[in-house]
C-alpha cells in the first residue's frame, strides 16, 4: 500500500461510515415520534424541559443515565414517587434528607409552584419514553430493594442509640420538620414490625407481602371495582383500612392470605392516630 | 524558533496553562463534595463546580490545539503566519469568551445542557473565533504553497471540529432528539475529529523527534484516520443506548465501539515503531516522553477503558455510574491533555533559551507524577464505579446508601488527585519559570545546536 492508496482508504472509509450514519439518522427520525410518544409533548412538557435546563439539574443528576453522577438517576422517578411527594420534595429537600447523615443534600432550588408542576410533567413524559427497558432494575434513591441489605445485622445491633441503628434512609430527619409524607416514609421503616420488612416499594419485588409500588394507582382501581367489599371510599381510606384491618380486602395469592385472613399483623391499629395519618400520606404517593 | 510569528504559540500555551490550573481547582472542589457534607452548598454547589471543571477542560485543550497549530504550520509550510495580529485578536476574543462564561457559570448563567452549557452569545463567539483561526491558517498555507499531508489531516480535523459545533446551536422540544444531536458535537469531537487532530500532532512530533521517514509516517497517518472514522462515526451509537432511539443502535454501538481500540492500538504501534526504527535521536527526550505517553495512555484510557463498558449487555448495568467518570478522565487526559503537553514540551526550549533542550528534572517529575496521579484517579473511579454498579444497580441498594458505602474510594480519589495536581503544578511552574525570549534562531545556529545535541545523545546511549 502506498501513500495514495492509504489516503483513498481514509477518505473512502470516512465517506462510507458517514453515509451509513446519515441513513440511520434519517430512519431514527422516522421512529422518534413513536418511541417518545411525541403526541404527549405538550407545551407544559416543553416548559418542564426548560425548567430542567434552567436549574442545571443535569450537572448533578442523570436522566436516561446521562448527566453527572453526584445524585440519583431520575428517568423513572415519577413511577416511584407521586406528584404530592415530588412537589413537597422540590419545595424543600432538607425536609426529606439530612446532610449530616447522607453526607450529601440537594440545595433548595426555590422553584415556583408552576415550575414544579411543569418539571414533574416533563419527568413523567421522560419516564414513558421507550428506552429498551432501561434501567433493568429500579434505581432507588434510598433504602433497599431487599430490606436489610443496606446495613449488616452487627452494625445494626452495635450502633447506639436505637434510632441510629436504622439505615440512613430510614432515620427520622431534622426534629423541626413537619412534613407528613417525609415522616410517613421514616415510619415505614421504623414502626414495629417495620412495614419494609415485608413490603418493597420497588416495582415487581414481592416478598412476604406484595410490592407497594404503584399502590395509589391500584388502590383507586380497587375502590372503584364493584367486587370490592371493604368500607373505603377513596385511596386514602383504602390505605388506612389496609393498615388497620388488613383482612378487609385481600390481595389475591396463597402466600398473602388463607381462609379470608390476611397474614399481615393486625397490630398497626395501636399506632398513634397521627402516625397512621403520616403513613397514609406517604403510601398514597406511591404511584 | 525558525519563524518570528511562531511566538504567537507561546501566548496560547500560557493561557492554556493557566486554565489547566484553574480546571484542577474546580476538579478538587468537586471531588471534596463527594465526601461531604458541603459547607459551600449554597455558595458553590456541585453542579456549578462540575460544570466549570468540564468546560475549562474543553477550553484549555482547544487553546492548546490552536497554539500548537500556530507553532506547527509555519514549520511545516516553511513560512511566517499570514497574520500575527489576527492571531492575537483571536486569542483575546477567546479569553474574554472563556472568562465571561466561567463568571456566568458561577451564577448559573448557562444552558443546562451537559458540556454545551455555553450561552448563545458565547457559542457565537466560539464560531467566530474558529473561523478567524481557520482563515489565518488557510491563508498561511496558501501563501507558502507548501502543504503537507500532516498539515492536511490536522486542518481537516480542526475544520470538522468547527462544523460539528454547529448542531449545538440547535434547540429541540423533544429531549431525546436533543440528546441525539448533542452527541454529534461531543462524541464526534472527542472520538472523531479530535483524534484526527491528535494524530496530526503525533505525526509531526514523531517526524521531528525521531527523524522517521515522512512518506512512511504520513501513509500510516492516513490509515489511522481511516480506522478512527470507521469506528468513531458509527461508534456514536454507544451514546444512543437507553435514551429513546431505535433498537438497532445497540448492536451497532457494541460492534463499532469494539473496533475503536483498533485505531488506538495502531496509533501506539505507530509511535513505538517510529522510535525503534529511527536513525536520529533528537535531544528533547522530555517531549518524546509526552508523545509516546500520549499514544500509550490513549490506548489505555480511551481504548481499553472505553471498551470496558460499551458492550450493550454490560452498559445496561454500568450506564450513568462512576464507571463513565473512570473512562472519561483517563481518555481525555491521555489523548488530549498529554498531546498538548507534548507539543508544549517540544516547542518550549525554542521560546525560552535558558532551558536545557533535554527537558529539566522538574519536567520529568511533572510527567511521572501526573501519570501516577491520573492512573490512581482512574483506579479510584473504577473501584468506586464497580462497587456502585453491584450495590446500586444489581443488588438494588438505594443510591444514597450505596454512595455512603464507597466513601473510601473517594478518599483515594482525593489523594491521587492531589498527586496529579502536584505534577500539573510542576509543569506549569516549569513553563513559566524561564522568561520568554521570542527571537528567531538563525538556520545554521539551530542546525549546529541540534547536531551537537544529537552527538551528546549518541554518546549517552550505550554502544
Amino acid at each position: 500500500m502506498d501513500k495514495r492508496q492509504a489516503r483513498f482508504f481514509a477518505i473512502g472509509a470516512t465517506a462510507v461510515s458517514a453515509l451509513v450514519f446519515g441513513a440511520l439518522t434519517l430512519d431514527s427520525h422516522r421512529q422518534f415520534d413513536r418511541l417518545t410518544n411525541a403526541q404527549n409533548l405538550t407545551p407544559q412538557v416543553v416548559a418542564g424541559k426548560d425548567v430542567w435546563h434552567k436549574y442545571n439539574c443535569i450537572n448533578c443528576h442523570t436522566l436516561f443515565g446521562e448527566g453527572a453522577y453526584y445524585a440519583p438517576d431520575l428517568t423513572k422517578i415519577t413511577q416511584h414517587r407521586g406528584e404530592a411527594y415530588l412537589t413537597a420534595y422540590m419545595r424543600d429537600p432538607s425536609q426529606f434528607y439530612d446532610e449530616q447523615r447522607h453526607r450529601r443534600l440537594m440545595p433548595r432550588q426555590n422553584l415556583s409552584e408552576q415550575e414544579i408542576k411543569d418539571l414533574i410533567v416533563f419527568l413523567d413524559w421522560v419516564s414513558k419514553v421507550d428506552n429498551q427497558g432501561w434501567p433493568p432494575r429500579p434505581i432507588l434513591v434510598t433504602g433497599a430493594t431487599i430490606p436489610g441489605t443496606d446495613m449488616s445485622a452487627a452494625q445494626r445491633s452495635q450502633t447506639e442509640p436505637p434510632e441510629q441503628a436504622l439505615p440512613p434512609g430510614a432515620r427520622p430527619v431534622a426534629p423541626a420538620q413537619d412534613n407528613p409524607i417525609a415522616l410517613g416514609q421514616a415510619l415505614f421503616r421504623s414502626v414495629q414490625p417495620a412495614c419494609n420488612a415485608c413490603h418493597s416499594v420497588a416495582p415487581g419485588v414481592n416478598m412476604a407481602g406484595p410490592t407497594l409500588a404503584g399502590l395509589a394507582t391500584r388502590a383507586a382501581q380497587t375502590v372503584a371495582d364493584p367486587g370490592y367489599k371493604g368500607g373505603a371510599r377513596d385511596v386514602e381510606g383504602y390505605i388506612r383500612e389496609s393498615i388497620v384491618q388488613p383482612s378487609a380486602h385481600l390481595v389475591p395469592g396463597a402466600m398473602y392470605s388463607a381462609n379470608g385472613q390476611s397474614f399481615m399483623p393486625t397490630t398497626y391499629g395501636s399506632l398513634q392516630p397521627q402516625q397512621i395519618d403520616q403513613l397514609v400520606a406517604y403510601l398514597a404517593t406511591l404511584k | 524558533m525558525r519563524y518570528r510569528s511562531q511566538a504567537v504559540a507561546y501566548w496560547y500555551f500560557a493561557v492554556a496553562m493557566l486554565l489547566f490550573g484553574l480546571q484542577l481547582v474546580f476538579g478538587l472542589l468537586s471531588a471534596a463534595k463527594y465526601l461531604g457534607p458541603d459547607p459551600l452548598l449554597y455558595v458553590l454547589p456541585f453542579d456549578v463546580t462540575k460544570m466549570i471543571h468540564t468546560n475549562l477542560l474543553v477550553v484549555w485543550v482547544l487553546t492548546g490545539f490552536m497554539g500548537a497549530t500556530y507553532w506547527m504550520v509555519p514549520d511545516e509550510s516553511r513560512t511566517e503566519l499570514y497574520s500575527v495580529r489576527l492571531a492575537y485578536i483571536q486569542l483575546a476574543l477567546w479569553v474574554v469568551m472563556g472568562v465571561t462564561a466561567v463568571i456566568g457559570y458561577l451564577f448559573r448563567f448557562g444552558t443546562g445542557n451537559k458540556l454545551l452549557e455555553q450561552p448563545l452569545p458565547h457559542k457565537l463567539v466560539i464560531v467566530v473565533v474558529m473561523l478567524m483561526f481557520l482563515w489565518n491558517i488557510l491563508m498561511t498555507i496558501r501563501k507558502s504553497g507548501r502543504f503537507t499531508a500532516t498539515e492536511g489531516v490536522l486542518l481537516l480535523g480542526l475544520a470538522s471540529a468547527a462544523v460539528l459545533y454547529l448542531p449545538s446551536l440547535l434547540d429541540f422540544d423533544n429531549y431525546t432528539v436533543s440528546i441525539f444531536y448533542r452527541w454529534w458535537t461531543i462524541h464526534l469531537w472527542v472520538e472523531g475529529v479530535w483524534e484526527m487532530i491528535q494524530g496530526g500532532f503525533l505525526a509531526y512530533l514523531l517526524i521531528r523527534l525521531s527523524g522517521a521517514d515522512r512518506e512512511v509516517m504520513e501513509k500510516w497517518l492516513y490509515v489511522i484516520v481511516g480506522l478512527v472514522f470507521i469506528a468513531g462515526i458509527l461508534g456514536t451509537a454507544h451514546h444512543y443506548y437507553w435514551v429513546g432511539v431505535p433498537y438497532y443502535w445497540l448492536p451497532i454501538g457494541g460492534l463499532f465501539s469494539a473496533l475503536e481500540p483498533v485505531a488506538l492500538v495502531g496509533m501506539a504501534m505507530y509511535a513505538y515503531g517510529a522510535l525503534r526504527r529511527s536513525g536520529m535521536s533528537h535531544p528533547n527526550t522530555l517531549a518524546l516522553h509526552w508523545t509516546l505517553g500520549s499514544a500509550v495512555f490513549t490506548l489505555f484510557g480511551a481504548g481499553l477503558l472505553g471498551l470496558a463498558h460499551t458492550w450493550p449487555s454490560v452498559n445496561k448495568w454500568t450506564h450513568g455510574t462512576l464507571i463513565t467518570a473512570m473512562h472519561g478522565h483517563a481518555a481525555f487526559y491521555g489523548a488530549y491533555a498529554m498531546v498538548v503537553m507534548a507539543m508544549i514540551s517540544y516547542a518550549l526550549p525554542s521560546f525560552t533559551p535558558g532551558r536545557r533542550e533535554q527537558g529539566s528534572a522538574m519536567g520529568y517529575w511533572a510527567f511521572w507524577l501526573q501519570l501516577a496521579g491520573m492512573f490512581g484517579m482512574t483506579l479510584s473511579f473504577a473501584t468506586a464505579g464497580i462497587a456502585q454498579v453491584y450495590l446500586e444497580r444489581i443488588m438494588g441498594l438505594g443510591y444514597l446508601d450505596s454512595q455512603l458505602k464507597i466513601q473510601v474510594h473517594f478518599l483515594m480519589l482525593i489523594a491521587t488527585a492531589s498527586l496529579f495536581t502536584v505534577g500539573v503544578a510542576l509543569f506549569i511552574w516549569d513553563f513559566f519559570r524561564f522568561a520568554p525570549r521570542l527571537r528567531v534562531i538563525a538556520e545554521d545556529e539551530a542546525t549546529s545546536a541540534s547536531a551537537a545535541a544529537a552527538r551528546v545523545g549518541a554518546q549517552r546511549r550505550p554502544a
